[in-house]
């Protein structure tokens, strides 16, 4: 075994090892590979006394064990929340865990069948809602249940929130943050300059003519956060032409995208890019940089986003500015909605799987969420409203975005929409996809035809995809 | 580890060896030769040094490669423990996959570009900083050259994923340093010039990235391996008047070879994979797509949206690229005269 005797074999192994170390540097193929899949454990604890006080049952002690998504609005909400429940269940503990990326640490715990017992999936990496619903506990009863002040939780909800979580018919994702979508700018601004909201795509044409007068873009975007303009596009679409616009790009239909009140909402926007009143270069900004370009450079004066824009820029907001939200802009005057319907729809969906080992604790984790104390307590630290109608005061906790986002709710009344497939969940995963049309149509260097074609290609894709389940939305 | 010195041992013993070799197959299989060997210190021995690491080799990178090649097969969705049987047809989707299609294509074009600018770049400058001095005297660099060499190295030293956020802030169209630079020198069709994001600018740009952050250790690299060639080498080249580029392109290049095969396996990898420069630069894959590479789009179809199964078989045939650009770079050194074997 003389090793300088034997160089054909050694060289033959080192020929191998680097073969393999090439291998082993690609890394993503490992990356696919699991930890092996556990047993699947079924669900277990037995079930405690079922009361008034306790209406899912939840065994005492027992622990829930909670997984929070930690972006925007922070865990603390959810820590209130567990001691909610620790005060009301006696021997009940909460242990809450933030993570950042929902999909890549659960993945593993999905996988084995050993869940937690609610999750917050949100932010940019969720689970795909599409991939474990069948995992998923139906909520109904969560929200048939009476909260902590003895009402039934089902009437104390701004109408509509159970619907974009709910699929086939089954109530599965509880949307706790109220959403409420518009185009926001600075009324102080606006004051100064004797500017108007614009309410149709027209007057939009109209304002950026002045605010070019003063030096000021109308309209600006971030390379991440184009597809806020596809947000915007749609809500007008709808308000226009109705739910019939709202059910043909939630059932992903052919030729979805080349319906009238789109093509008009795409055109009118087309006019805005042409004319130059979008602030050029939005496809290469980081999307926070292009946002304080409109909060505190006010480089821009308008921008089409969610209500969390207000926490979003608290750092990067001129003082002064008022921020204040007004509802997306229709096509014409006499649309099918009127101008003060308004797209909202609750974020931060949460889930309670249905193989964790405390199925009623993650419920009546739920139950607290959705009771007064911990309802206000998220208000007022977060100044956006849960979807518990009646924790923000009429002076919004001093803030006008959250006064507006009220405002706006009173006023829409019983015209508040929202749809499933592209948002919030983005169901079948195709934001990523979509940014890349939108950043192109924004920055001008395609037209409507391109963006049209670019997202029916993108939808048709997933139609044709016999691997995805689809939902049938009505 | 040169090529000389590597030339002269094989030369003098290959012979022998060959011969010694097969006298050594014929010993290992004789019972005498096992008795008399399987003492404890051996058995300890290849305990130690083959047996444990082989067994972890194969539960911790054989074994997941070939889950994840099985996975490739099937409609795993991730996040079940559920998965039917599919046979290729996760790979004839691929094939069809227009984006999967274009950042193939996109890797590929940075696995040829990247690495030939990279390394063409390190071997000119470690050649001026190791022999290029002064024509006089002794084999010697420019002045001053061990402080190049600190600088140059400087970028190796900041992890990738903070190279791509600074150069993001740089790139950045209205705040940005380089359009700042650009207008201020009078260039104004740069204001607002979005490089990230204009189909005709970004793919250059975040290769520029990769380049400027990995010259420093690849000239690091063919510093050392120049050191290790005996100056008289290249003294003798220039008593016969060989110019600087005619000793870089006919002395050092030829005798640092199995550095340079190496060094172009390493970044050609690196090149197919981007990941990290990706998800800083553009995190969305580019304008129209111009700089998505597969790891974004794997990563992209298993996260977000749940299609584990395809992004394995995505994961399959990235390693099989790989492997097959390792392959590329072997023939070619072999084509230009080298030895196809790995240095010794």
């Amino acid at each position: 075994m003389d090793i300088t005797s034997r160089p054909l074999g050694r060289r033959d192994f080192l020929r191998g090892s680097l073969a393999a170390a090439a291998l082993a540097a690609t890394g993503s193929l490992a990356a696919c590979a699991t930890s092996g899949t556990g047993t699947t454990s079924q669900t277990s604890a037995p079930a405690g006394q079922v009361s008034d006080t306790n209406p899912f049952g939840v065994k005492s002690p027992s622990t829930v064990d909670a997984v929070i998504f930690k972006g925007g609005y922070g865990i603390d909400y959810a820590e209130f929340a567990g001691k909610q429940v620790e005060a009301k269940q006696q021997g009940v503990t909460v242990k809450v865990t933030p993570t950042t990326k929902v999909a890549q640490t659960l993945q593993p715990r999905f996988v084995a069948g050993n869940p937690p017992d609610v999750v917050d999936n949100s932010g940019a990496g969720l689970i795909g809602i599409n991939t474990i619903r069948d995992q998923l506990a139906e909520l109904t009863d969560v929200i048939e249940a009476k909260n902590y002040e003895g009402t039934v939780i089902k009437d104390t909800l701004y109408q509509g929130v159970t619907e974009p979580g709910t699929f086939d018919g089954k109530f599965i994702v509880l949307n706790y943050a109220l959403t409420v979508y518009a185009i926001w700018y600075s009324a102080s601004l606006f004051e100064q300059n004797g500017w108007t909201v614009p309410k149709t795509y027209d007057e939009m044409l109209t304002l950026g003519e002045k605010a070019k007068a003063k030096g000021k873009y109308l309209l600006g975007w971030g390379k991440e956060a184009a597809t806020y303009y596809q947000t915007m596009a749609i809500g007008s679409a709808i308000k226009e032409g109705g739910d019939e616009v709202r059910l043909a790009l939630d059932n992903l239909k052919p030729g979805c995208w080349s319906l009238p009140p789109i093509q008009d909402v795409f055109n009118g926007l087309k006019k805005i890019i042409d004319a130059g009143y979008m602030k050029p270069g939005g496809s290469g900004t980081v999307f926070t940089a292009a946002q304080a370009q409109w909060s505190e450079a006010e480089d821009f004066i308008l921008y089409p986003s969610g209500g969390w824009i207000e926490n979003e820029m608290k750092d990067q907001t001129k003082s002064g500015f008022k921020m204040t939200g007004a509802p997306e802009p229709t096509v014409t005057s006499n649309s099918k909605l009127p101008w003060e319907a308004l797209h909202s729809a609750a974020g931060e969906g949460y889930i309670v799987p249905s193989q964790g080992k405390n199925v009623a604790g993650g419920k009546e984790f739920l139950r607290a969420m959705l009771s007064k104390d911990a309802a206000v307590n998220f208000a007022k630290t977060k100044l956006s409203s849960t979807i518990v109608k009646g924790t923000v005061p009429p002076d919004g906790f001093g803030s006008t975005a959250l006064q507006s986002q009220i405002k706006m709710l009173e006023a829409a009344g019983s015209n508040i929409f929202s749809w499933t497939v592209l948002n919030p969940a983005d169901l079948y995963g195709m934001n990523t996809d979509q940014l890349v049309v939108w950043n192109s149509f924004l920055s001008g260097d395609s037209d409507v035809a391109k963006l049209t074609k670019g997202l029916q290609d993108i939808t048709d894709k997933v139609a044709k995809d016999p691997s995805i389940k689809k939902v049938q939305v009505s | 580890m040169t090529a000389l010195s590597s030339g002269g041992l094989t030369s003098g013993v290959a012979p022998q060896g060959g011969v010694s070799s097969s006298g050594g197959l014929r010993r290992f299989g004789s019972a005498r030769w096992r008795r008399r060997n399987l003492t404890f210190d051996k058995i300890s021995f290849f305990l130690v040094f083959l047996i444990i690491p082989v067994a972890f080799y194969i539960a911790f990178v054989v074994s997941p490669f070939v889950q994840a090649a099985y996975f490739s097969l099937t409609d795993w969705t991730g996040f079940s423990p559920a998965m039917n049987f599919i046979g290729l047809s996760n790979y004839g989707k691929l094939f069809t996959d227009s984006t999967f299609l274009q950042a193939m294509g996109n890797n590929i074009l940075m696995a040829i570009v990247v690495p030939i600018v990279t390394l063409g770049l390190a071997m000119f400058f470690a050649t001026l900083v190791t022999v290029g001095g002064s024509a006089r005297g002794n084999i010697r660099g420019l002045r001053s050259s061990s402080f190049y060499r600190v600088i140059s190295f400087f970028p190796y030293v900041i992890p990738a994923i903070v190279i791509g956020l600074i150069w993001s802030q740089i790139y950045d169209p209205s705040a940005g340093l380089l359009n700042g630079i650009l207008t201020r020198l009078g260039l104004d069709q740069f204001a607002s010039f979005a490089w990230l994001g204009d189909p005709r600018t970004a793919r250059w740009c975040v290769m520029f990235v990769i380049i400027w952050g990995l010259v420093g250790f690849y000239m690091v690299l063919f510093i050392a391996a120049i050191k290790g060639v005996p100056a008289e080498v290249f003294e003798a080249a220039r008593i016969d008047g060989a110019g600087r580029f005619r000793t870089a392109l006919s002395i050092t290049i030829p005798l640092i070879r199995e550095n340079v095969q190496t060094a172009f396996i390493y970044i050609g990898i690196l090149a197919l994979d981007a990941f990290v420069y990706m998800a800083a630069l553009e995190p969305g894959g580019g304008p129209n797509n111009t700089t998505l590479v597969m790891a974004q789009e794997l990563f992209t179809t298993a996260f977000t949206k749940g299609q584990f199964g395809y992004a394995c078989a995505m994961g399959v045939v990235l390693a099989l690229i790989t492997l097959a650009y390792a392959g590329l770079i072997f023939a070619v050194n072999r084509i230009f005269g080298g030895k196809s074997e790995v240095g010794e």
